[in-house]
């Protein structure tokens, strides 16, 4: 598989910048014992994290060409897939909501303040709590809008 | 991988715990001969033959398999390269989360294999 699954991608975010134990990633992941084993153990294998036995941390020289398997537009397309899918089939404490608004062009623009209004909230949330609060209890947010006809003519296309 | 092996895999994949005495009775193969095959010995093609078999009736127990196999022959002819691609990353995201989770199953495998 190219690119980084979510779960590959929420062990990399837990060690961060950081030198840190197996323990302390896996607390801060919050995956299964044996699923965080074997997701350490593949990034080890790929060449992503270093370690010396004892300790972790993300690997000093990744190559560009690896750098752009896992953050390029089709890895992150494929894990943002991965993700919201999760949301829609996930039953406890979700909220998920999409529909087909008739909207005027007025109240587009009152909408796309609002979104912006939005950004800002949860940018400002997430420096304040960024550090008190581990990845694994980050909230997963997502939003879009496109109009139906653009859709439509993508789905039958096929892109 | 040589087949052989490949098909070893698949049917422990499927029948992770299952002991070496109920993989005799199910395939037709005397238990010793099932533990020298597990240890690397040439299979015969009947011995094949059975071992796929198994794996086939259990994929088929699924009725979703079927209906996928079918589907990617149609769509292996249809869809562009483009969305051929996009499916085969869905796929290997959900095969590669799959084998993520799937330590506990390798592990009684091994206990079952030396069982």
């Amino acid at each position: 598989m190219k690119g980084l699954s979510s779960l590959e991608r929420v062990v990399l975010e837990s060690l961060g910048k950081d030198v840190l134990g197996y323990e302390e990633i896996r607390h801060q992941a919050g995956l299964l014992e044996n699923v965080f084993h074997n997701v350490l153990q593949a990034l080890i294998i790929r060449g992503l994290i270093a370690t010396d036995g004892t300790k972790y941390r993300i690997a000093e020289k990744i190559s560009p060409l690896i750098l752009e398997e896992i953050n390029g537009k089709s890895a992150k397309q494929a894990e943002y897939l991965e993700l919201i899918e999760a949301v829609i089939y996930q039953e406890p404490k979700r909220i998920f909501h999409i529909q087909k608004i008739a909207m005027d062009s007025k109240d587009e623009k009152i909408f796309g303040a609002l979104l912006h209004n939005l950004e800002s909230f949860l940018a400002d949330a997430h420096k304040k709590a960024v550090k008190s609060t581990s990845v694994k209890e980050r909230k997963v947010i997502f939003w879009g809008m496109s109009d139906v006809e653009s859709l439509m003519t993508q789905i039958v296309s096929g892109n | 991988m040589t087949l052989q092996q490949k098909t070893l895999h698949r049917y422990r994949q499927l029948f992770p715990t299952k002991p070496l005495r109920e993989i005799s009775a199910s395939t037709g193969i005397q238990i010793t001969r099932v533990f020298r095959l597990f240890n690397g010995k040439i299979m015969k093609v009947g011995e094949l033959e059975a071992f796929e078999k198994a794996i086939n009736e259990k994929i088929h127990e699924n009725p979703h398999a079927e209906n996928l196999t079918n589907l990617i022959e149609e769509a292996s002819v249809i869809l562009t390269s483009d969305e051929l691609k996009k499916i085969t990353e869905y796929v290997a995201r959900k095969v590669s989360a799959r084998n993520f989770a799937r330590c506990e199953n390798q592990c009684n495998y091994q206990t079952a294999n030396i069982a």
